[in-house]
């Protein structure tokens, strides 16, 4: 299924161009299960044998993927009465918005190029938790130059051969996940250890 | 076993799963990557001579573009009357309209042309350039 999708769009990039390009970048940013940066490594390959023009590709799709930034941004920001009514008093999710807050910008600018299957959550969340929306696409447009600078430079430097980048970055990016998720476990199983040694301690004392 | 020993358990066994699936895959497509491109010691040509780089969602200007062979040759020798709309499709998309329930044809015929182009120019379909007869010298 994915397959057929990548396929359709590349030879609707071969076909329509930037606009092309701009518009997945822009669906992907809102949501959609698109192969952007699949997508990005192509058009850098297509750029170095002279089918497209590299700044004109790059500045279409930075602003394709900004948009949709800002769009997943404002449907968090939409629904934030929604979740402050329903999880607003909860401490968890207090402690969880505070934590955001501090390191929002890491997140934000890793989860455009590195963990890219955590961009929807992050924008969302970004927008849920009352972020502030300039500096919100300050880190955006950072990561995102990132993505499309790295993604299509590799592209561009493997030519033809592109695949084979995009087959290691796809699974680089599950990699990263992974080790993300194994950090967040162990980061908890880390926290829920202390508490119970600081409850053994405390009921010794008493 | 309370609720957030078991979501904690969860994320590190899952965390685990993914890790090595990904590691180990992330890993042999390293390995893979180190013999092309920039890595491979030879820098990517403009122009491509490996047929085998042909795939099936590229359409014929693009593949043409690829090989520096003139589009309308490549669909003279496929026996496709050009127009706007082939132009746009896939060799997939071609496939489909002109070899129903044949699959790859069009992707083998064009792989086999353009490395026909490269061997010995264009195939023997094509009309031949007329050579232009050396012109008579004028008599003073």
């Amino acid at each position: 299924m994915s397959d057929t999708i990548s396929s359709f769009l590349l030879t609707q990039v071969i076909n329509y161009g930037a606009p092309l390009f701009g518009l997945t970048l822009f669906l992907g940013a809102m949501g959609l299960p698109l192969p952007g940066s699949l997508m990005v490594i192509a058009v850098g390959s297509f750029s170095q044998q002279g089918y497209f023009s590299s700044v004109q590709m790059a500045i279409v799709g930075l602003l394709g993927a900004l948009l949709g930034d800002a769009i997943s941004f404002g449907m968090g920001n939409y629904g934030k009465g929604w979740v402050q009514k329903k999880f607003g008093g909860s401490s968890a999710w207090i402690s969880a918005q505070e934590s955001f807050q501090r390191r929002a910008w890491l997140a934000i600018v890793l989860t455009r190029f590195l963990i890219t299957a955590l961009a929807i959550p992050t924008n969302l969340i970004a927008g849920g938790s009352g972020y502030k929306f300039r500096r919100f696409m300050l880190y955006d447009f950072l990561g995102e130059s990132v993505w499309i600078l790295l993604y299509g430079g590799l592209g561009y430097a493997f030519g033809s051969q592109w695949e084979v980048v995009s087959d290691f970055i796809s699974n680089f990016g599950g990699l990263v996940l992974g080790i993300a998720v194994l950090g967040v476990g162990i980061w908890m199983a880390k926290n829920w250890q202390e508490k119970l040694q600081r409850e053994t301690q405390e009921e010794l004392a008493t | 076993m309370t609720r957030k020993r078991i979501v904690t358990t969860a994320l590190i066994l899952t965390g685990i799963i993914i890790t090595v699936f990904f590691g180990l895959r992330a890993f042999r497509a390293f390995k893979h990557m180190e013999g092309h491109g920039p890595f491979g010691g030879k820098p990517p040509a403009a122009n491509q001579t490996d047929v085998s780089e042909i795939r099936d969602w590229m359409t014929v200007p693009y593949v043409a573009h690829m090989y520096d062979v003139p589009p309308k040759a490549i669909f003279k020798n496929l026996e496709i009357h050009e127009d706007n709309k082939d132009e746009k499709m896939s060799l997939a998309q071609l496939n489909e309209k002109y070899y129903p329930g044949q699959d790859g044809v069009v992707l083998a015929q064009v792989q086999a042309l353009m490395q026909a182009f490269q061997t010995q120019g264009p195939p023997p379909p094509f009309p031949s350039t007329p050579v232009p007869a050396p012109s008579a010298p004028v008599a003073p």
